[in-house]
Parts: structure tokens; sequence; C-alpha cells
């Protein structure tokens, strides 16, 4: 009786579910419609602003000029909504044709169908991008995404308060990094900090500790494709970042609260910081003289090897696309020279292209100049389709090791359980 | 029910006696324009919240994959999987400290800063402004000023600490003080709606009570407690179940004053949590699931509530 | 009569000191939106900008077409708050005054409708909107196109009937004496006439309540106008304000001079709300 009662609930929650929904999916199989004609829609959670948009859409003037029988009609959004179009779009079965995302996006959607594989091969993408670029468009050797542009992430300092210092090169390993950090560390009377030796809680914490990991030799993934972030080098970088808090007391916890309270490089607050290429344009914008008098240095995150952060922008095709042709030629139009230098130029962001190393924006913007020249050493997050669920769970780690909480084994011990059991669930 | 035995139990209620027989014809007219005055809102809401909240308990039974466009029957996986995260089961728990602290907190500045605003005083337009500003001012400039206000180095509050001789905390940085700085704000943020409701129901108090009152000699306070508050019954009830709606569904300030769950998760609540498994980690079904168990508390709650109100002065 | 004349300064002094501490945000916000970039970056924070840059509004206005965003956003608005007080006065008064079987599961229903979060209720109210049938080129069962997405319908009517709209009349309904509707109803009124002209002019403040209440909500939505829509010329004011929140940076003095511009309707409708808040305003009636 109860087995029966059981079964009916459950064939009527799932049919009701399933009307609600598959009303709602019908249709919109994959088109064969191999014109590069009609009307496809572009999701882009950059351009947007009116700046941004004038950028986007005196570029598909020039789309136009070349296929004028395409229309684009594009839906402005920002990374922090991005997800939310994503999720109703594809789920009230009207994905977008053309779709901007991020690194990480790019394996859960590639291995849940939803995005089209495009025809290039990773061996005719090297010729124009350095290979550490391509990869995060790659999953399972298909190519899914183009990149437009990359965000990357590395080390500032200070070169007028290092000068004043008697330092004459920013450090070059994990040891030099704490003792300069020590060094160029000033409280006040009462103990105050008025100076960080070290910034590293300006930047995003899992951005921030993924580049030490990366230089301290370790790696997000083991060979086997299973979490290796509680590997002996990737605690070696947690646990410089515990050293830098809580034994250097380099920094303290709640210096800085990004977004409201500025950025302490620029301020003077801190002589050397793990940051963003876009940092520069804050800079720019808060304190131009710095760069004026070139006060601003970069370097690569160093011990082992060096390593410099990669996340970026790529284009995608929706695998449901009704003009997948007309699509790619949108991707490929969009992250062609014109069009990619346009957006970094206008988002202070690092073109993808190995040709635009030369163009008067990357010579003028010197972190874009710095980046590009490093990418051999840049490394990027994601790789598996778990990643989008697992990455948001590094920044609590991360803080439990900085706060004391934890010892960084222990944190990073349980960020794998919990990885595991992500990847596990699939 | 025949209508003799009826009769004696409603009678006493009504004081106006009539036959039996007009009686029920009355109250079936008064019922068909009630239904009418009712449908549209009920077609409504049965359409736009009520098939979505439907559709949200029968999603948190299934495995639905919005990007594969997958959808399979789970029983009861969800909720196992959510309640072995201990992060969840951590938000629960916030959520409820901070409901605890803020409700009541805010409810009774509210109601005495409603009666201050009640009398004819000078500038009084502005100072009800004043006290609804934080309501409509935007999240993200609270957020701003509060986030100086709790800065470890030159924020107000440590400053003030120093001259005392305490060594402030880093507030929103330090998971001990982190959730105290965001209840602080959020009572402060809450005040503004509260006091507007009570504003409008104390023009509903009929100013012969007071007036009766003050020939008695009762005291300020006196009649607050005796007159004021009582009558506030069914405004209080209403205060007290949307203040708790709000507070379980806490999302906005403290994701501002404290991004991605607070200094190593000591500030994440059920909202959070549900919108990081939505749209984070695209899991519809466990998003689902988690607001099923936010709304099993919330009812629980409303009940509670509502006994304790004694029944939200149903009395009319 | 002295005794008198001091409660009324302690009285001044306390609502000046509260009102001041809740208004900093909002005082901040305008400085905010005078300063420069330096000014915004500094550390430690001047209160006061040291040049004033009044050219911060402009440069926000073409941020972003505000104009469009303005005007969509107050016909929302409008259009929410007009039929919220139309549709939830009538239910409020029905569920409160008029004993019927089973009223009380409607009213518990109605509650329940509060108590699922927004997130989870999204997904399902954008496929609804999409599967409305007869519209944007579906048919009877809602497939083929695209229903209300993309149309004023979406952006209006889902949002137009709030739970707590319902629930604050029904309570205030619930406290006006019993006597005046069986007045009313001795001189022959209907049920209908009872509720529109006797009981609904007496809860005035609760009307102004829910104006303002609904009319603010409306103006600062977000999530839902930014998902139903994908064109520009049906976006939202907020649309706008979060275009200054860039993933790597934000623009704070454009920030803020957007969020004061917005802020200022609804400041003025408080104003010319709250005079509905005068006592004796619901007594009037009864005597």
């Amino acid at each position: 009786m109860t087995r029966t009662r059981g079964s009916r609930t459950r064939a009527l929650t799932v049919a009701l579910v399933a009307t609600l929904f598959a009303t709602a999916c019908g249709g919109s199989a994959p088109g064969n419609d191999d014109e590069t004609s009609g009307t496809i829609r572009l999701l882009t959670p950059i351009f947007e602003g009116t700046d941004g948009k004038t950028v986007l859409e005196k570029q598909l003037g020039d789309f136009k000029e070349k296929y004028p029988d395409i229309t684009v009609e594009v839906d402005y959004t920002s990374y922090g909504k991005l997800n939310e179009k994503l999720t109703t779009s594809i789920a009230g079965g009207r994905p977008y044709d053309v779709m901007l995302m991020g690194v990480g996006w790019i394996p859960p959607f590639a291995e849940k169908g939803a995005l089209a594989e495009l025809d290039e091969s990773r061996q005719e993408l090297t010729q124009r991008y350095n290979e550490r670029v391509v990869e995060p468009g790659i999953y399972q050797d298909k190519v899914y995404g183009l990149p437009i542009m990359l965000d990357t992430r590395f080390g500032l300092y200070r070169k007028d308060i290092f000068a004043e210092a008697g330092i004459a090169a920013p450090p070059s390993n994990f040891a030099e990094l704490r003792e300069i950090g020590r060094k160029l560390t000033v409280r006040d009377g009462s103990g105050k900090l008025t100076r960080a030796g070290v910034d590293i809680l300006s930047n995003d914490l899992r951005q921030t500790f993924l580049p030490l990991m990366w230089a301290n030799g370790g790696d997000l993934w083991a060979a086997d494709g299973q979490p290796a972030f509680n590997s002996p080098e990737a605690v070696g970088a947690l646990q410089l970042m515990t050293d830098i808090i809580r034994t250097d007391k380099s920094e303290d916890f709640g210096f800085t609260q990004p977004g409201a309270t500025g950025l302490p490089l620029a301020q003077g607050r801190a002589a050397m910081m793990v940051g963003h290429n876009n940092h520069l344009l804050a800079i720019e914008e808060q304190a131009p003289e710095l760069i004026k008098e070139d006060k601003i240095g970069f370097f690569m995150i160093t011990n082992e090897r060096p390593a410099m952060f990669q996340g970026g922008t790529l284009a995608t095709v929706s695998a449901k696309s009704q003009r997948p042709t007309a699509a790619k030629a949108l991707v490929g139009f969009l992250t062609d020279e014109q069009a990619s230098l346009a957006a970094n130029e206008q988002r202070g962001n690092v073109p993808a292209l190995n040709s635009l190393a030369d163009s008067e924006y990357v010579q003028s913007n010197k972190a874009a100049q710095f980046a590009m020249a490093n990418l051999d050493a840049a490394y990027s997050e994601g790789g598996v389709p778990a990643w989008l669920e697992i990455r948001g769970d590094f920044k609590a780690a991360i803080e439990s090791a900085l706060l004391g909480q934890k010892t960084p084994q222990q944190a990073l011990d349980e960020l794998v359980v919990k990885a595991q059991a992500a990847i596990a669930k699939g | 029910m025949t209508s003799t035995l009826e009769s004696p139990s409603v009678a006493p209620a009504s004081r106006a006696p009539r036959p039996p027989r007009r009686r029920r014809r009355l109250g079936a007219e008064r019922r068909r324009a009630a239904y009418l005055m009712l449908a549209p809102s009920v077609i409504h809401l049965i359409w736009w919240i009520g098939l979505p909240v439907v559709a949200t308990f029968g999603l948190a039974f299934t495995n639905y994959d919005v990007i594969a466009g997958t959808i399979e029957w789970a029983g009861l996986d969800n909720f196992r999987e959510i309640f072995a995260d201990d992060i969840w089961n951590l938000s629960i728990w916030h959520t409820v400290v901070f409901t605890f602290f803020t409700v009541p907190v805010a409810m009774a500045i509210a109601v005495v800063i409603a009666v201050l605003l009640n009398q004819r005083i000078k500038a009084l337009a502005w100072y009800r402004a004043a006290f609804f500003m934080p309501h409509i001012t935007a999240t993200v400039a609270i957020a701003l000023v509060w986030m100086w206000m709790f800065e470890p180095n030159l924020g107000l509050f440590n400053l003030l600490l120093d001259r005392v001789g305490v060594n402030g905390p880093a507030w929103l940085s330090d998971p001990d003080w982190a959730m105290p700085a965001v209840i602080l704000v959020s009572i402060w943020k809450g005040i503004g709606l509260k006091m507007l409701i009570y504003l409008a129901a104390l023009q509903n108090i009929p100013h012969d009570l007071y007036e009766a009152a003050d020939i008695d000699g009762a005291s300020s306070a006196r009649k607050f407690f005796a007159i004021t508050l009582p009558l506030l019954k069914p405004a209080t009830f209403f205060v007290f179940i949307v203040s708790m709606i709000d507070a379980f569904q806490v999302f906005d300030q403290v994701y501002v004053l404290t991004p991605d769950g607070g200094p190593a998760n000591s500030t994440t609540v059920m909202t959070y949590e549900i919108y990081r498994t939505a749209f984070g980690e695209f899991d519809i079904s466990a998003a689902c699931a988690q607001s099923v168990v936010l709304f099993a508390f919330l009812l629980v709650l409303t009940v509670i509530g509502r006994r304790l109100t004694g029944k939200d002065g149903d009395e009319a | 009569m002295k005794r008198k004349f001091d409660a009324r300064w302690v009285l001044h002094l306390l609502l000046g000191l509260g009102g001041l501490i809740m208004i900093v945000p909002f005082v901040w916000m305008i400085l905010t939106s005078l300063k420069s970039r330096a000014d915004i970056a500094a550390y430690p924070p001047q209160l006061l900008p040291t040049e004033w840059v009044w050219s911060n509004y402009q440069a926000a206005l073409d941020y972003a077409p505000f104009g469009t965003y303005f005007r969509n956003s107050l016909l929302i608005a409008i259009g929410h708050t007009a039929i919220n007080l139309m549709l939830a006065t009538m239910a409020g008064y029905a569920l409160a005054r008029v004993p019927f079987r089973g009223r009380t599961v409607v009213f518990m229903a109605i509650l329940a409708m509060m108590m699922i979060p927004t997130y989870t209720k999204i997904v399902p109210q954008y496929l609804i909107a999409k599967g409305m049938p007869f519209f944007g080129g579906n048919d009877y069962l809602g497939r083929g196109g695209y229903g209300w997405l993309d149309s004023w319908w979406v952006l209006i009517i889902p949002g137009a009937l709030t739970p707590f709209a319902i629930f604050l009349f029904r309570q205030f309904y619930l406290s006006l004496p019993r006597e005046l509707e069986e007045a009313a109803r001795i001189d022959g009124m209907g049920e209908f006439g009872i509720f529109a002209r006797v009981m609904t002019p007496l809860v005035k403040p609760a009307i102004a309540t829910v104006a303002l209440v609904t009319f603010e909500n409306s103006w600062n939505n977000f999530l839902w106008p930014l998902l139903v829509t994908t064109r520009d010329d049906l976006r939202v004011i907020q649309v706008g304000l979060a275009a200054f929140q860039l993933a790597e940076r934000t623009e704070w003095s454009y920030l803020m001079a957007g969020s004061t511009l917005a802020t200022v309707p609804m400041i003025v409708l408080f104003l010319f709300a709250q005079r509905y808040f005068v006592q004796g305003f619901a007594t009037a009636g009864i005597k």
C-alpha cells in the first residue's frame, strides 16, 4: 500500500515538474542551417556600460559589413549575474548562440553537452596563441572556446619603497618574499600596522593562493585527475601565506577591505602585493603620479618555478544554436585581432593573441606587456566539470588557515575531501 | 449541524440579533462577495508564486541538471546531501542567531520611535524621513560607510575603544565579531520599515482612549503599555512575521559587508548558501531542498508566532 | 509648563541624534558622488571632497541610457503599485472581515508564499513567463515561442501583487471596529460598498505604507528585469547602476552619483506619503 502510494507520488512529482519544464524546453534542436545568415544572439558579461557597449557596437558594425546577412542581438550582463542568465536561458530552452564565459565554465558546459565543438585544432591555435592560453578552451581534446581577453595575477611592488630600503630587486623565492616583507613592514608606536610588507589580502584569496601553489611546484590535479591541492607544495604555499600573516606579521587579517578602503599599494600602505594586471589601471586612476614616475614594478611569483595566474573570457557557441555557422563566424570575429584588442583596451586587460604583443595598447600598458611576456609561466584553474562547485570552498579554507583555526595541511585536506565528493557526484 | 445547535453559539458574538434565516442569506451573500474580491489575487498568486513553490518542492526530490537538461527522481538524496554539508548546517545556525538578535531588538526600537514620531512636533516629516532613510539608501553605500566605521585602524568603533584603552577587533574580518557587526547594521537598517508600519497602525487607535487616560492621570509609560501596545497587536503580529521572514532570507547586507560567507564562513546564512548552490554550482535541485528546509523553519516559527500573539488579533 | 518645555527639548535632541545616525550613509553617498577618484581612494578617507567634481553626475548619466532606464523603472513601479493596491485591499478585506470556510487556510497559504526565497522561485517563474499561452508566438499549451519574455507584460504582471500587501491590509482591516460595517449594513449597503466606501477610507495609512513599500521594492528590483529581458530598451535603473560595478573594479563616484539620483524619487514619495500618518485620521470616521 505504502509502496504504491510512494510510487504514485513519485510519478506525479516527476510528471508535474517535467510538464512545467518540458513545455518550456520544447523545440530548438541543433539546426542544420549552414548559411551565414539570420539572427544570432550573443550573451556577454564584458562590454557592459556605455563605454563597453560603444566598443562592441562599433565592432559589430564591422562584422555586419563582413557578413551582411547576419544580425547580432546582444544581451549585456556582468560576470556577477552571468550564471543566472545562463541558467534561465538554458533551462528555458532559449540558449544564446554565442556565449562569452570565464575559464572555469568550459569543462562543466562542455561535459554536459551545452557547447558546440569549434572547428579548430590545438595545433592550429598554438600558431596564433601561446599554448597556455589555448588550454582552458579545450576539454577532452576538443576545442570549445577561444580566448578574447586574459586577466592575470602576479606580483606588483613599489619601486620607491624598495629603493628607500636599499632592496635592489623583487623577491625571487619564498624566503626572499618573507624577508623583504618583514623588512618593509611598518608599525606605529602602538603596534598598529601602517604599511604591510606584503599584501596578500587585496586580491581574491583563491587567486592569490593558486599562483603561490603553482610557483611552489604544485598543481591542482594529479595525473589521475584527482585533486592534488593538498600536496606538500600546495601546503607549502598556504604555509607561506599563513607565515606572512601569523609569524612575520607583515600584514594583519582585516588590514584591507577590498572595495571599501582602496588599494594599499597605491596608498603607500603596502610595499608589494599579489595583484591583478587590472590593478595598474586602478593605480593610474587613483595615483597617476605613481605610473608617471615609474614607481610600480612587476614580478613573477617564484619559488620552484615562476608562475602567474591566468583567467580569461572565452567565446563559445551553444550546442543548441540554430545557426552554428553564423555563430562560429561571430566567435572568429570577436576573437580576431581588431575586436579583441578593442575589448582589452576598454577593459585594461591582456590580449590573448601573440600578434597583439606589439600593439600600441600593449606597449603602453606595462602590466599587459609584463603578462604577455610571461605567458609561458601562466597557469589556469578549472579543468574538471565540478570546478565551479569546488572553487567556492577555497576562500573559507584559506581563511581558516590564515586565522589560525586550522593548520594549512588540515585546511587543504578538508578542501580536497569536499572536492572529491563534488567530483564523485558528477 | 442543525441551526438550533448553531444559532446559540453565534448569537452572543453578534450584538444585533437578527432572524437566523436572514443571517444565513446575508452570510452567503457576503461570502460570495468575499470570493469575488479574493479571486483575482488568488489566481495571480497561484500562477506566479504557487506554481513556483510547488515546483520548488517537486525539484527538491529530483536531480535536475539544468545545463544538461536531464531530470530524474532522487528521493531524499538532496536532503541527505545538504545535511551532510557542514557549511549548510552552520548557515542554519547563523540564520537562527541573526534572526534571534535582529528581529526583537529592531521591533522594540521601531515601536518606540513610531510612538515618538506620532506627536505633533516641529520637523516631524524630516525626522520620519531620516529614520526611514536606511531602508531606501543603496545597500552599497550603506556597506561602504559601515565598512569604514568597522575598519580596524581608523574606524570609529576602534578609535572609541582606543580611548577607553581597549584594543578593538578587526570586526568584519574577525570570525568572532563579523556576525555581531552584521547584526548591528541589520538592526539599524531594519528599523525604518518597522517604524513605518507601526506609525500607520498607530493612526487606527482612537484618540479618546488617551483622553480618558489623561483624565485618570496616567503616565506616558503607562499609556504606552496599557493602551498603545495592546491595540497594536495586529500590527505587531504582522511586523513580527514579516521581519522573521526577511531575517531568515537575509542576503544583501550580509553579502556586501562580508562577501562570500565572511571570514572562514562565519557569516554565511541560508539564503546565501541557496544562492551559491543554485547559481554558483548550478545545482538547482539541492538549492530547492535547502529552500524547503528554510520554508519548514519559517512555517513552524509562524505557527508559534500566531500562538504567541494570541491568534494574530483575529478577535475582529 | 516649564517641565513640558524641557521634555520637548530632550525629545528633539534624541530624535535629532537618532536621525543623524540614520542618514550618515546617505550623506556619505552624496559626498562620495562628488569626489575625484584620488579622493575616493584616499586613506584615511576625507569627509569633504578636496575638489567638488560635479561632472561625476553627467559622466554617470552618460555611462548608460539612464533616461530609458528611468522611464522603464517608473512605469513598472507605478504599475506594480496601482495593481497591488487594487487587488490586495480587496483580498485583505475579504480575509479580515468576512468569515468563510477555509479562510485560515487561504491566509496561511498566502503567508507561506513569502517563505520560499527568490533565488529558487526565479527559474520556475522564468519558465512560466516563457510558457504563457498565446503570447510571443506560443500555442495554447505555451509551446513554440518566447511567451512573455522581453515584453512589458513580464516586467509588470508577475511582480504586481505581493503577499506582503494582502497580509498588511488584512491586519489593518482586522483592527477596524465592527460597529461601522454593521451600521452601513443596516443602511442597506452591500459588501462591496462597505469595503470601498466605509472601510477602505479608514486604512489610508496602510494604503500609504503599501504604496511606498511596493514602489520602493519595484524601483530596486534588479534580478527579475535582468533575466527576463535581453533588450536594452526594456531594462531598468538598477541594471544601469550595476554596470558601474565591473568584475575588476568599481566606479565608485559614478555609482554613488547614480544611486543618489535613484534615491531622490523615493524620498519625495516618502515625504508625500507620510502626510497620511496623522493622528485622528481613522478615528474621524468613527464618531
